[in-house]
C-alpha cells in the first residue's frame, strides 16, 4: 500500500462515515478543531486502521498529535502499511 | 478583612488575595489569581462598553478554556446572567435558546460563518475572534486597552446562570440558578471533598453541563487551580491521562463513560497519576465491574459517586473505600449538608421500605425554569410547614430505595428520560423532532448499550420512502450531537403496548436485530 492509497482511503472513510459536520476534508484538515471527528469517531478510525492494516495500535499512541489530521495518521503509521496489498 | 463571598465571582476575588496563586491553566496558558481577577474585570468593562447591564443574559459559546474562565466571571462581575451555549450544537438549536433568553450579547471564538444564525436570532453584540459584518464586535485584543471596572451590585437571589436541558415536550427547559444556589454548591463541594489551595481540579464537562461548576466555581472557592482540558484533547483518552499526569491534577470529575475510556484506552499503566486524590463521577450509572477496574488502576485516589439533577445541583454523595463487588449497584449515597431528602410514593406519602420517588429540598436548588411558570410549578411540590410557611421540594422523577446500610440506590426513572454520556435526554423530545421531519409519520427512540457507551437509536414509520442516513443528517442540524440517534430503522408500524403506548422494549429488540452500525431500511 502506498502513502497515497492510505491517505485516500482514510479521507474517504472519514468523509463518508465518521465526520459529524458537513466539511470538505483533505489530508491536512484539522479534524479536531473543526469538530469533524468526535470521540466515538476516533475509536472508529482506530478500529478501521487495525482492521485494514491488520496491526495492533498501542493505546498510548492514540493521542491528539497522531490523529489531528489524516496526514498525521499516515505519518504516525509510518511503514506499517507497506505489506498490505493494495 | 474581606467579607465572605455571597456572589459567584467573589470566589475569584477572594482567591486573588493570594495574587500569585495559580488560578487557571490549560497547559499552554496559565493565569495567576491576581491576573485572572484583573482580566475578568477588564472583560466586564468590555461587556459594559457593548451595553450589557445588570440582569442581561450574555451567551458564552466557548469550550472549556482559560478564556472561558475569564468570560464566565467577567459576565457575572458585570452583573450579567451567564447563558452557556454549546459550541458543538447545531446553529438552529443554539439560535432557539438565544431567542428564548433574549440574549443580546455573545462571547465566542467561533468563525464568522457559524455566527450568522445568532445574529439572525437577535444577537446585536459579539466578543469574537475578529470583526463580523452588521454586528457590533469587540475582539479579545480589546480587553488589553480597557481599565477594569468595579463589580455591579447584585444580591445572592439574582440569577447567575441558565443551564438548558431537554424537555419532554420537545422544547428545552432553562434551569435558572442564582448566585446563592451556585455558590452554595461550590462551597459544599469544597467541604464534602476537603479541597484546599494545594489542589488542582479538572473536569471534562463543557460549560453547558452543570459538572463544570467544579472548575468554574469550586476551584476558586477552594483557593485551588482549575485545569482546563481543551476539547480536542478530551477526544483522546491517552492525551487526557498525559495532561492529568503532567499538570499534577489532584481531583477529577467526569461522567463514567469517559472514565471507562480512560481505563480502557488511557495507557494508565504508563502514566504517573500519584497526585490524584479524588475521582468524582456522576451523571449516569457507573457499571460496578468497570469502576472496580479503574479503582485498581488509580490506587492513590478516593472515588466518590455524585448525584443530583441539574435543577438542584449536587445533592448526595457516596465515597467508595473499596472497589464494588460483583455487579452491585453503586449507591448514590446520602444527602450532603444543607439538604433534605424524602422518598415518597405517587401520592406524596413517605415510603419506609422499598422504592419511591426522590424529593429534594436544598439551598442548592434552582430558582425555576426560565420563562416557563408551568414547568416550574410542575417540578416543585409545595408542602405546608409550621407557622403557615411552606416548603418547596423538587420532585426528581428518579426512583430510589435505601439499601441495608442506609445509602440511597438509584433504580431508574418514572418517565422516559435517559442519560447519554451524562447528558439528560427526554426520549419524547427526540421522537417529536424525528416525527416533524418531512416524510416521517411517527417515531420511537430508545437508548442502546454499545461497547463504548450508550447511544440513541430510532424507529420511524415513513409516509413516503425516506433514507435513514438523510434523517440522521437532518437531525444533526436540529439537536445537539448526543441527542442524535446513531442509527435509524424504517418499519411499517411502531410496536405498541396494549394501552397503545410505544413499547420501548420491543422497539429496542427490533433495533438489536440490526447487527452492525449500518443504517437500515425495511427489506
Amino acid at each position: 500500500m502506498t502513502r497515497e492509497q492510505l491517505t485516500d482511503e482514510l479521507v474517504d472513510l472519514i468523509s463518508a462515515e465518521i465526520a459529524v459536520v458537513d466539511l470538505d476534508i483533505d489530508a491536512d484538515t484539522d479534524l479536531l478543531l473543526t469538530g469533524a471527528v468526535d470521540s466515538l469517531g476516533v475509536i472508529r478510525i482506530v478500529d478501521w486502521i487495525e482492521d485494514r492494516l491488520d496491526i495492533d495500535i498501542d493505546p498510548a499512541d492514540v493521542v491528539l498529535e497522531n490523529f489531528i489530521s489524516v496526514a498525521a495518521m499516515v505519518g504516525y503509521l509510518g511503514g506499517r502499511a507497506a505489506v498490505v496489498a493494495s | 478583612m474581606t467579607a465572605r463571598p455571597h456572589l459567584l465571582h467573589q470566589l475569584v476575588e477572594a482567591h486573588a488575595t493570594s495574587a500569585d496563586a495559580l488560578a487557571v491553566t490549560d497547559g499552554d496558558e496559565s493565569l495567576d489569581a491576581g491576573t485572572l481577577q484583573h482580566r475578568l474585570a477588564q472583560m466586564a468593562a468590555l461587556l459594559q462598553e457593548l451595553g450589557v447591564r445588570p440582569g442581561d443574559r450574555v451567551g458564552i459559546q466557548l469550550h472549556c478554556s482559560v478564556r472561558a474562565m475569564v468570560a464566565v466571571h467577567g459576565v457575572l462581575h458585570a452583573g450579567g446572567v451567564v447563558v452557556p451555549l454549546d459550541p458543538d450544537a447545531p446553529p438552529a438549536y443554539v439560535a432557539d435558546l438565544v431567542r428564548r433568553c433574549a440574549v443580546d450579547t455573545v462571547v465566542t471564538q467561533l468563525p464568522a460563518a457559524r455566527l450568522t444564525p445568532l445574529t439572525e436570532a437577535g444577537v446585536r453584540n459579539l466578543v469574537a475572534a475578529g470583526p463580523i459584518d452588521g454586528v457590533r464586535t469587540l475582539t479579545w485584543d480589546d480587553l488589553e486597552r480597557l481599565d477594569p471596572i468595579a463589580p455591579a451590585h447584585r444580591t445572592g437571589d439574582d440569577p447567575a446562570y441558565v443551564i438548558w436541558t431537554s424537555g419532554s415536550t420537545g422544547r428545552p427547559k432553562g434551569i435558572v440558578h442564582t448566585h446563592r444556589s451556585g455558590l452554595r454548591c461550590a462551597e459544599l463541594t469544597v467541604d464534602t471533598y476537603g479541597l484546599d489551595p494545594d489542589d488542582r481540579l479538572a473536569c471534562s464537562a463543557p460549560l453547558h453541563f452543570d459538572q463544570s461548576i467544579f472548575q468554574l466555581y469550586a476551584a476558586p472557592g477552594a483557593g485551588a487551580a482549575s485545569v482546563m482540558l481543551p476539547a480536542p484533547v478530551l477526544r483522546f483518552p491517552a492525551s487526557v491521562t498525559a495532561r492529568l499526569a503532567d499538570l499534577g491534577v489532584t481531583a477529577w470529575y467526569s461522567v463514567p463513560s469517559l472514565l471507562v475510556q480512560l481505563a480502557r484506552r488511557g495507557a494508565l499503566d504508563e502514566r504517573d497519576l500519584s497526585a490524584m486524590r479524588w475521582v468524582l463521577f456522576g451523571g449516569e450509572v457507573f457499571p460496578a465491574g468497570q469502576l472496580a477496574e479503574l479503582m485498581r488502576l488509580v490506587p492513590s485516589a478516593r472515588f466518590s459517586n455524585v448525584y443530583g439533577p441539574a435543577e438542584v445541583n449536587q445533592c448526595t454523595f457516596h465515597h467508595l473505600d473499596v472497589p464494588p463487588a460483583g455487579d452491585a449497584l453503586v449507591p448514590i449515597g446520602r444527602a450532603w449538608a444543607d439538604t433534605e431528602l424524602r422518598v415518597v410514593d405517587t401520592d406524596g406519602y413517605d415510603v419506609r421500605d422499598g422504592a419511591g420517588e426522590l424529593w429534594v429540598r436544598s439551598a442548592t436548588a434552582m430558582a425555576g425554569y426560565w420563562d416557563d411558570e408551568a414547568a416550574t410549578e410542575a417540578a416543585f411540590r409545595t408542602v405546608d410547614g409550621p407557622g403557615g410557611l411552606t416548603q418547596r421540594w423538587y420532585a426528581t422523577g428518579d426512583l430510589v430505595e435505601l439499601d441495608e446500610r442506609g445509602a440511597l440506590v438509584f433504580l431508574g426513572r418514572r418517565d422516559h428520560q435517559v442519560k447519554i454520556r451524562g447528558h439528560r435526554i427526554e426520549l419524547e423530545s427526540v421522537e417529536s423532532a424525528l416525527a416533524e421531519l418531512p416524510g416521517v409519520a411517527e417515531a420511537a427512540v430508545v437508548p442502546e448499550r454499545l461497547d463504548d457507551g450508550d447511544r440513541l437509536s430510532g424507529l420511524v414509520v415513513a409516509e413516503v420512502p425516506v433514507d435513514p442516513a438523510d434523517l440522521v443528517a437532518r437531525l444533526r442540524t436540529l439537536l445537539p450531537p448526543y441527542a442524535v440517534p446513531h442509527r435509524i430503522r424504517v418499519v411499517a408500524h411502531l410496536p405498541r403496548t396494549s394501552t397503545a403506548k410505544i413499547d420501548r422494549s420491543a422497539a429496542a429488540a427490533l433495533l438489536a436485530d440490526l447487527d452492525d452500525d449500518a443504517l437500515m431500511e425495511t427489506p
